[in-house]
């Protein structure tokens, strides 16, 4: 080989290493990281499965049509064939957010609609969606939105949670301003009362801002809106006493705040076996006005993700919509009337949503006044304070709240009527559950809900002294609107 | 089956300003000694000279030029595009250089026509004019009256002389050995890649023959007559005697008017480049050492 | 340079009468102008579906085009014994192939731009953009002219030593491998059960083959709405990684053409 051409063997060999190079060190990661289709949180890139969407260029075009065809299935009600098209269709076209905010709102909300199907295995799932559809499209506050919803509204639960995903989705300019009045609401669920209200403040700064900008009525409707949030927010916790100074042992200044004295709910609970899967919950709570929902949670007592009165909700990294079938989780409501409350469930309608295969379970009751309507909470308070129940106050199971919780165990051959259960009704109750008597009037003290009112503090209570905001102003001076 | 030797130890010189004509039969391997001596493919061994430079010197290149066999140019150009064309890659720009060697070879009305609309003499001849382009010294033509009329054949051959005229040295591979008689100062004959013959022509062409026809001369007369390597056939009464130019014809006529035979004809044959090539191929050892017929 | 100037330009105007080209070019440009017409079929945004499908088009009709020019830009010039004539002027191999490349790549430019035009004067009837939308849009096609110079590259490397067929099979393996092996790649590097030599030779395998999914940029260009940081330094970067890879081939194809039988 000539001299020229050896030259020519070394600069192929040159430039190869450098195109390595720069391919490896420069290009790809910027690639990966700003111009590569994202798909899935984990690993970046689509499945191997899916590698060949790499040469549809109209990945947009197909997702579209994929949902159009799912759009069917939603008239039709059948909701299991529309979970693999939502897979699909974000994998096509992972900037499509309505897909991943209607997906999310399907797997969260329809197949627990309570009438006929309730089942929470899907909800984990729709979390790990809401997340996906979030870090595949940063700049957008929707999805940071929704996921918050998801925890706000749907679980209902975890608040903590929800601001979190709240606060992320204010930090996105796109926000629509009806939409940012959520968080205040979330901070109080959570017990954040300072924060909430000054977050009211904030949202009204922006309000007068806005308004005095652009004079349009609809901007008029916003900051009267909030205005009205801040005042019914400031006689609320004057109500209860949040401005109290707050001795070291926890306890309140003396004062006839709506909240004292806590008043005993007296929940009492049975339940029957009444057929093979099927029970019946009956009980008491010693609360007229409407209002009340009871949780109720029917588990494997040994199930992996369970937590008090529910279970860690975002333990699902991926989307993945095959739930486990050997497990039991169900969540319920139970309506309060008349100050008691009974319900029959049927657990045989899906052996896959509730296969009762393991040997033992747990069955809970729950009340958290953080999760009551505003009237109700005049009287419980934000974290219970207003609220006792001298069998079932629980102070452990929710850090700084006040709960009711009840927990009882059932076994497999209780569920399904096995063995010794064949012919016997399975039966378990609370100790102090009192059968009703037919005929019989509510009995023992009612509650009075307190509700909003006008004028000064009642008498004998000592004058709030206003405490310290978040941002170190004053949360309010004075008490509530003349 | 493995590699042939298309070209053969072949070694040969061509001198300057001579028509040079290589000869071969088909697969001879005379396309590839063109090819090789263009540095268009590679000797495997040896070594070639091309005006006083090793082959595939680019400096030879600008002063030499081809014209391959069949031509296929761009259909798109017209004859002036393709000579710009060409003309580019020797750096030149000139117009009416390209419009006069167009008019030289008689395509001058005819040089804004594609060459799709070209017959195969004006293929033919705007090969020729492209050839000169970089006025070269040395001109190689691979078959360059390859099928065309009697008309174009004259044509091209005019202008082939003319070049020699100008100075140019002209090398012409062809099968066509009246045209090769007529025009070149010397040829060469290879066959399957060995050099059989090389020469002047009129050194290799040498050994004419006289033929004599006579009537009225009887078998035993006529085989007196035998002188040389002569010989003596019959046909329809007539005596046909060929012999040697270099014998005594006078003597032979003079035994024909002995024998009270009557001349019909006296012909001098000068040696024809056909049988020199035919003797020349048939005689040449076979690919197995054989003689070939 | 002149020589490799004059041949690249007589390929172009040879490129650009081959009917089969036409032929996709005009399939093409046929394919552009329905695309406004179907996005309604989809439930997607219109101008994601519009831009995404053309992208889609133009990208597809170009790669069918450069492969079909490139593979015949030289075994043409062989087979019509045109490269005799060329070759016995003062032209050596190397500026040969590189004219023949050069005037592959402005053919296939030529007809790029036209299909590009095209798209963006329908997306414009169609959306009524502005012009800095116009311009941006503009971009994807650029970036796959420079993704077609480097398959061009590769199919004139091939068409040294192999068969137009056969070339034409390989330039679409090796266009559809470097399209796909990134994914592949990536979708296992990051496991870590993945056998360690296993990862070694997946980047051994993406680092020496050309990666042809770098120039697909359309993502932010479909969604305006995905913020990218400083583009411009990215397509600088892809750019010198094809022209680098594009002279490592052109310089084996010259060594491998330099000693070939024509």
């Amino acid at each position: 080989m000539g001299v020229a051409m050896k030259k020519l063997v070394v600069w192929i060999a040159v430039l190869a290493i450098v195109q390595g190079a720069l391919s490896n060190i420069v290009v790809r990661p910027r690639y990966a990281r700003d111009f590569a289709p994202k798909s899935t949180r984990e690993g970046g890139q689509l499945p191997s499965e899916l590698i060949f969407l790499q040469f549809f260029g109209f990945r947009e075009f197909l997702a579209g049509m994929l949902w159009v065809r799912a759009d069917e299935f939603f008239e039709r009600g059948n909701y299991d064939a529309i979970l693999p098209i939502i897979r699909l269709v974000t994998w096509l076209d992972p900037h499509y957010i309505d897909v991943y905010a209607t997906g999310m709102w399907h797997l969260g909300y329809n197949f627990t609609d309570e009438e006929s199907r309730s089942d929470r295995r899907y909800i984990p799932f729709a979390l790990a969606l809401g997340e996906e559809g979030a870090a595949n499209n940063p700049t957008t506050y929707e999805m940071f939105f929704e996921t918050g919803w998801m925890w706000f509204h749907k679980i209902d639960d975890d608040y903590h949670k929800a601001i979190e995903w709240f606060l992320r989705a204010n930090e996105r300019p796109d926000i629509l301003p009806a939409r940012r009045n959520l968080l205040a609401v979330a901070y109080q669920r959570a017990g954040q009362i300072d924060e909430a209200l000054n977050w009211y403040f904030k949202l009204l700064r922006d309000a007068e801002e806005r308004l005095a900008k652009h004079k349009e009525y609809t901007f008029r409707m916003n900051r009267d809106t909030i205005e009205g949030n801040v005042d019914n927010t400031l006689v609320r916790m004057a109500q209860r006493g949040h401005f109290a100074m707050q001795r070291n042992d926890g306890s309140y200044e003396t004062g006839a705040y709506d909240t004292r004295p806590p008043f005993d709910v007296g929940f009492s609970a049975r339940i029957m076996v009444e057929e093979p899967l099927v029970i019946r919950v009956e009980g008491t709570w010693n609360v007229l006005p409407v209002g009340t929902r009871i949780r109720m949670v029917l588990r494997d007592a040994d199930y992996e993700f369970g937590v008090p009165a529910g279970m860690v909700w975002d333990h699902a990294k991926d989307v993945n919509l095959d739930p486990p079938t050997d497990l039991t989780f169900m969540q319920d409501s139970l309506y309060v009337k008349n100050r008691r409350f009974s319900r029959r469930i049927d657990l045989s309608k899906d052996p896959t949503m509730y296969p009762f295969s393991k040997k033992t379970y747990i069955l809970e009751f729950y009340y958290n006044p953080r999760s009551a309507p505003a009237h109700m909470q005049d009287k419980f308070g934000w974290s219970g304070e207003g609220m006792t129940d001298r069998n079932f106050l629980d102070t452990k199971i929710r850090e700084g709240q006040r709960v009711m919780y009840c927990k009882l165990e059932m076994t497999q051959d209780q569920i399904l009527r096995r063995g010794e259960w064949f012919d016997r009704t399975p039966v378990i109750k609370t100790t102090n559950f009192v059968p009703p008597r037919a005929g019989a009037s509510p009995e023992g003290e009612v509650i009075i809900v307190p509700g909003l009112r006008a004028g000064a503090a009642k008498e004998g209570g000592p004058a709030p002294t206003g405490g310290q905001g978040g941002n170190g102003g004053p949360i309010a001076t004075g008490v509530a609107n003349p | 089956m493995g590699p042939a030797n298309v070209v053969d130890n072949l070694t040969m010189a061509v001198e300057e300003g001579e028509i040079f004509g290589f000869l071969g039969p088909n697969g001879a391997g005379k396309t590839t000694t063109i090819k090789m001596l263009l540095g268009i493919i590679y000797p495997t061994s040896g070594e070639a000279f091309v005006l006083g430079k090793e082959i595939g010197d680019m400096n030879v290149h600008r002063v030499i030029s081809y014209l391959p066999e069949r031509p296929y140019y761009y259909e798109h150009m017209t004859g002036l595009e393709l000579l710009k064309f060409y003309g580019s890659l020797f750096g030149l720009s000139d117009l009416e250089k390209y419009k006069s060697l167009l008019e030289k070879v008689n395509l001058h009305n005819d040089m804004h026509k594609p060459l799709s609309q070209y017959s195969k003499g004006m293929q033919q001849r705007v090969g020729l004019a492209q050839s000169l382009l970089n006025d070269p010294k040395l001109l190689f033509l691979d078959e360059p009256t390859a099928g065309l009329d009697p008309i174009a054949h004259t044509e091209i051959r005019d202008l082939i002389l003319q070049f020699r005229d100008e100075g140019r040295t002209v090398f012409i591979s062809s099968h066509e050995l009246s045209e090769v008689e007529r025009i070149c100062d010397r040829v060469a004959i290879i066959n399957r890649g060995k050099l059989e013959r090389m020469g002047r022509l009129d050194d290799l062409l040498k050994g004419a023959r006289v033929e004599i026809i006579a009537e009225g001369v009887t078998r035993e007369a006529a085989d007196k007559l035998k002188v040389g390597d002569s010989t003596v056939s019959h046909h329809d009464g007539r005596v046909i005697i060929d012999m040697s130019e270099t014998e005594d014809t006078n003597a032979v006529i003079d035994g024909i008017r002995g024998a009270n035979g009557k001349i019909v004809s006296v012909v001098p044959r000068r040696r024809r480049l056909e049988d020199l090539f035919v003797e020349t191929v048939r005689t040449a050892p076979s690919a197995t050492g054989a003689e070939s017929k | 340079m002149r020589v490799i100037l004059s041949i690249a330009a007589t390929s172009v105007g040879e490129a650009i009468r081959r009917r089969v080209l036409l032929v996709i070019l005009l399939a093409g440009l046929l394919l552009l102008s329905i695309l406004p017409g179907l996005s309604v079929l989809s439930a997607r945004g219109e101008a994601a579906n519009l831009v995404s499908t053309m992208y889609f088009v133009l990208q597809g009709t170009s790669v069918l085009i450069a492969i079909v020019l490139a593979v015949y830009m030289i075994p043409n010039e062989i087979e019509r014994r045109t490269i005799y004539v060329i070759l016995s002027k003062p032209v050596t191999r190397w500026q040969f192939l590189l004219g023949k490349y050069l005037g592959a790549v402005f053919a296939v430019g030529l007809m790029m731009g036209l299909m590009t035009i095209v798209a963006l004067v329908l997306f414009w009837i169609s959306q009524r953009p502005d012009a800095g939308r116009l311009a941006q849009l503009a971009q994807g096609p650029f970036m796959f002219f420079v993704q077609m110079c480097l398959l061009a590259a590769v199919t004139i490397f091939f068409s040294t030593f192999v068969s137009p067929l056969v070339n034409f099979f390989l330039s679409v393996g090796m266009y559809l491998m470097g399209t796909t092996l990134n994914s592949l790649y990536d979708s296992f590097v990051k496991n870590p059960d993945v056998n360690p030599l296993v990862r070694l030779a997946g980047q051994a395998v993406t680092t020496v083959l050309p990666n042809f999914s770098y120039y697909n940029v359309s993502n932010p260009l479909i969604h305006p709405e995905v913020e990218i940081q400083n583009p411009l330094t990215y397509y600088v970067n892809v750019t010198g990684y094809g022209v680098i890879y594009i002279m490592g081939l052109l310089i084996a194809g010259i060594l491998i053409f330099d000693r070939r039988e024509v």
